[in-house]
């Protein structure tokens, strides 16, 4: 589904220039559940944001399903990015104003799905993240879990191809966290393609692929048999 | 089709999304809301009162059709070697018939006669109400609205009159009134010919009824004369629209002189629409009036405004840094930018609505208030478009120019920025744009308090300078029916009572300058001095004893001397001008016939207290009637006094109602216009300055909002409850300062100007500016610190927490 060769990325500031991204060749099939790991500031971040589109690298090339997404312009790379992808962040980034229900319709809205269509969306997912009893609630007034579960709820709610996750368990406890990945893990095996950024190896545990990362290179690739095999 | 429906559909889902965010984002903050929601509201409040106000003197004399074909004639007074001495409103009877006769120009020509009021009765009850006299033409110059009757021949035949809508209901109870016969002043019947609507409050020639010229000469015999040089009466005409004024000013300039030779005035025609607001003449030129006051007017309402409009753009800026997770987010998800901006339009527009709304209602309010102190009659015309367009205008405006910063800068991050690191959308661009504001802000509100102090002590001063007489207890009535010819019973029977320690008649009131004359003669002078111009009052016996003028040498008229009704008096400027070393005894030609002077007296304010007062002459003549003026006695209450006076004067004068004017009242009016300055700068300058604070006060609790780790950061290490409200007030106290640095010459500039409009005034001490000075640092940091003490004053683990 992905395939990215020869990647750069450098941040500039007035002083010094930071090599994020140097050289990074991988790919993600469809259906696939990869973790990228690494230390802090090895530009793993960096590597999600570019795959969301969010950021723009210096060089290289990325194929998502034979289209090049880099050489698009931003109106078109924000196109892409809503009909193709659904984000998860650590801080859950959730609008404080909007209710939960609002929240997830959100982007149904700007991909002009149409009212109905959009109750009909919303209801499933929200029935099938759990968190029904929860739709007319705001983010404050919600665990850390179902937080993120409404976050993993607004990502999917517009059947992404492709969902990106940024530590997705950073900020819970491992219970909550476990009950995240789980949902992640159901995700990938109703079909979502799923890249995750993560510190934690028992996170990295719930994917079929471990891509390892230091100084902006791939240093290493584990495929994670346990769950490669009980998928297949 | 279906594909546009359902793009319509989306956007409107947006619209109401945002819509959502935006009301809920405001019911989060209800403070801040609040203050910048209110803190708009009166800003614009303010600025529509201040703009009704001068709508209201703007429109003045503007009612009528073509309001530029009409004009007034004024008379310009020759003064010495070719100059014009004076310009004044009054003319004579003959000016309006001659020029109607003359120029073809001139389509419509009226004399009309003054707003006294005057008797009128509908066989009950009479009424004192403003009758004025008119040739029929007024109808032509003037599109009053006839509810009933013809308006071509209303006013064809002596006894007609035309009446106001208030004042037939007054009459009858009805508008209903035509051809029913009412009672004037107490002599002729008269029938009602016509009903008008009643006319506008801002206009030069009121009235509550109207009658034919022709009746007046009727009543008045000595009118019917054409005098080409008693200036009386007012003159309108109107003027083909395809004439020039110019030219017909030149052709009718020695009309006056071409009848009497040795007159010295000559006519000239002004648009009736300037003399209200343009009224002021030297050398027959408009050179301002009114004008003046109400650019000023203009000026605080707009600056009114603008500081209302800094608040909230600078309250709308400071949150909408809360806000870029908000836009982080949509713009993952997949917003636009132009969504986004819409989105922050929308907002500071919906805010600006409800501040419209309020200032509406505010306005609804305070309206009956505000004309109760400023004696006028103002309403809101709903159905007037120019005030929706004005106000939707003004809403669009600062809506947009408040939310504009937030939409185009804030939609601008790359999501990414934001989400991760917040802080830096904070551009050093928006902080300093922020800090200016600010200075401008308080910058006008220094300059404000100042000019309000200075003209608040300006008219302190001009209330305090002496009169020189006693204006308390003083009280005056219109010599009207029989009080002229049993003025010696009148004088006897009010003495008698008690109710008062003297009385004199006068040719004028003594509150208001209203006669002059040049051309005296006395020992010594020549020829340039008969262009001297004096002012002149005519009275009888008393005139010192009741006023409670100061005699400088000699004395009043006395019984005693029988020759002292060939006698006069003159001011101490007087004596001065003419240049008398022993002025009691000497032979002054005054008017004609030779006068001895008897007394000298200390000038007094006749005409504006501002102004240095002409040299003056009060002559002994019994038949210069005008006004009775009395002095009550200060033994008993006034109201007890009047009703004594009330029953005698109705005993003597029956067909008459009483009605007194306390001079000091009157006098009270001459200051009016400097007096609505100081009320309206006073009320608004108070305004723009608590507006001015409530944007500091939301600002510094942005400001230390916004501080919080660091003041967190700062109180675990250390920091007291004092170091940090300095570290937090400081700022502000900067940019304040700064204001005041700028504000100072430029307020001391403006009041300079201001000042020197008048011949006595006081300056502007440095005690002022020192007080405004500290005053503005003290609410400034009064504001601020409470939001510091606030900040300082939390507990610094929630704010580490945070974040």
């Amino acid at each position: 589904m992905i395939k990215i060769e020869n990647l750069e990325k450098v941040y500039k500031t007035e002083e010094i220039e930071t090599t994020a991204l140097n050289g990074i060749n991988m790919h993600v099939k469809t259906g696939e559940f990869v973790s990228i790991m690494g230390p802090s500031g090895c530009g793993k971040s960096t590597l999600l944001n570019v795959m969301g589109l969010l950021d723009k690298p210096e060089s290289g090339s990325y194929k998502f399903l034979e289209t090049e997404l880099l050489t698009m312009n931003d109106k078109q790379r924000s196109n892409f990015r809503k009909q193709n992808m659904g984000f998860v962040f650590q801080n859950f980034n959730l609008i404080d104003e909007l209710t939960v229900f609002e929240n997830i319709e959100l982007p149904l809205i700007y991909n002009k799905v149409p009212a109905t269509e959009r109750k009909r969306l919303v209801n499933e997912i929200i029935e099938r993240m759990n968190i029904v009893n929860r739709s007319g609630h705001f983010p404050q007034q919600l665990s850390g879990g179902q937080q993120q579960r409404v976050a993993v709820a607004r990502a999917l709610v517009t059947k992404p191809k492709l969902v990106l996750a940024d530590e997705p368990t950073g900020n819970l406890d491992s219970s909550h966290g476990n009950e995240v990945m789980e949902l992640l893990c159901e995700l990938n095996e109703q079909g979502t393609t799923i890249v995750m950024v993560t510190h934690s190896s028992h996170d990295a545990s719930f994917s079929n692929r471990i891509i390892n990362l230091k100084d902006g290179h791939v240093i290493s690739e584990k495929i994670n048999k346990s769950r490669t095999e009980e998928l297949i | 089709m279906q594909t546009l429906l359902m793009h319509l559909n989306t956007n409107n889902d947006m619209f109401k999304l945002n819509l959502t965010i935006a009301l809920r984002n405001l019911w989060k903050n209800k403070t801040s809301s609040m203050i910048n929601v209110s803190g708009l509201a009166i800003g614009l409040a303010s600025c529509m009162l201040l703009l009704l106000y001068v709508s209201y003197e703007w429109s003045f004399n503007k009612q009528t059709k073509d309001d530029k074909n009409v004009y007034q004639v004024m008379i310009n007074f020759d003064g010495p070697a070719g100059s014009i001495s004076g310009t004044g409103t009054s003319t004579p009877n003959t000016i309006a018939p001659a020029l109607k006769e003359t120029y073809p120009a001139v389509k419509a020509a009226s004399r009309i006669g003054d707003a006294d009021t005057r008797l009128i009765a509908n066989g009950r009850n009479s009424f004192k109400k403003i009758g004025r006299f008119a040739d029929a033409d007024i109808l032509k110059i003037f599109d009053y609205t006839f509810i009933a009757g013809d308006e071509a021949t209303a006013l064809n035949a002596p006894n007609n009159i035309v009446v106001t809508a208030s004042t037939a209901k007054l009459l009858f109870g009805t508008t209903d009134v035509l051809n029913r016969s009412v009672r004037f002043e107490d002599r002729v019947n008269l029938k009602i010919t016509g009903v008008i609507r009643d006319l506008p409050d801002n206009t030069s020639i009121k009235l509550d009824y109207l009658m034919p010229w022709t009746l007046f000469e009727n009543l008045y015999e000595w009118t019917k004369r054409p005098m080409w040089t008693n200036n009386n009466w007012t003159t309108l005409v109107r003027l083909n629209p395809d004439a020039n004024a110019e030219m017909l000013n030149a052709s009718i300039k020695g009309m006056i002189k071409k009848h009497v030779a040795d007159a010295t005035s000559s006519p000239m025609i002004f648009p009736f629409s300037r003399v209200h607001l343009y009224g002021t003449f030297t050398e027959g030129k408009s050179t301002g009036g009114e004008i003046e006051q109400l650019r000023l007017f203009m000026g605080l309402a707009i600056g009114i405004l603008l500081i209302a409009c800094i608040n909230f753009m600078n309250m709308a800026t400071a949150k909408s840094e809360k806000r870029a997770k908000e836009v982080g987010i949509k713009k993952t998800i997949g917003a636009t930018r132009a969504s986004l901006i819409s989105q922050f339009l929308i907002e500071s527009l919906v805010l600006t609505l409800c501040s419209a709304v309020m200032a509406i209602v505010l306005v609804e309010v305070f309206l009956p208030l505000f004309n109760n102190l400023l004696g006028i009659k103002m309403n809101i015309v709903y159905a007037n478009p120019y005030l929706w367009m004005s106000l939707i205008g003004i809403v669009l405006f600062t809506g947009v120019v408040a939310g504009s910063y937030p939409a185009f800068y804030l939609s601008s991050f790359n999501p990414l920025q934001v989400l991760r690191k917040r802080r830096s959308g904070r551009g050093m661009w928006s902080v300093s744009l922020r800090q200016v504001l600010v200075v401008v802000q308080f910058t006008f509100a220094v300059i404000l308090i100042i000019s309000t102090t200075v003209i608040y002590r300006q008219i302190q001063y001009l209330k305090n300078i002496p009169l020189g007489y006693d204006v308390n207890q003083l009280v005056e009535l219109p010599q009207d029916g029989q009080l002229e010819a049993k003025f010696e019973l009148l004088k006897e029977r009010l003495m008698k009572s008690g109710a008062i320690q003297g009385i004199c008649q006068l040719s004028g009131s003594m509150a208001d300058y209203n006669s002059n004359f040049w051309g005296m003669e006395w020992p010594g002078s020549t020829e340039t001095d008969r262009h001297m111009v004096f002012s002149q009052l005519a009275t009888t016996y008393d005139f010192a004893k009741t006023t409670g003028l100061k005699l400088v040498e000699g004395r009043d008229f006395s019984r005693q001397f029988s020759s002292d009704t060939s006698a006069m008096m003159l001011s101490v400027s007087a004596v001065k001008v003419m240049n008398l070393v022993h002025p009691i005894g000497k032979i002054v030609k005054y008017q004609g016939d030779l006068r001895r002077v008897v007394g000298v007296f200390q000038d007094f304010i006749w005409g504006a207290p501002y102004r240095k007062q002409d040299p003056m002459v009060v002559a002994f003549r019994k038949e210069g009637t005008g006004y009775v003026t009395l002095r009550l006695n200060p033994a008993n209450t006034p109201s007890a006094n009047l009703a004594v006076v009330e029953r005698i004067v109705k005993d003597i004068n029956p067909a008459y109602p009483v009605e007194f004017k306390f001079v000091d009242e009157l006098y009270g009016q001459k200051l009016k216009s400097q007096k609505i300055l100081g009320l309206l700068s006073n009320i608004f300058g108070g305004l723009a300055i608590f507006i001015s604070c409530l944007g500091l006060f939301g600002l510094a609790a942005y400001s230390a909002e916004q501080r919080t780790k660091e003041i967190g950061v700062r109180k675990v290490l250390g920091a007291s409850v004092a170091n940090l409200m300095q570290l937090l007030s400081l700022g502000f106290l900067k940019m304040v300062v700064l204001a005041i640095v700028i504000a100072i010459p430029v307020a001391n500039y403006m009041m300079n100007s201001w000042l020197k409009k008048f011949d006595f005034h006081t300056g502007i001490s440095w005690m002022i500016i020192v007080m405004a000075a500290i005053g503005t640092i003290a609410i400034a940091l009064l504001t601020v610190s409470y939001q510091a003490y606030k900040a300082a004053k939390a507990n610094p683990v929630d704010a580490l927490k945070y974040e």
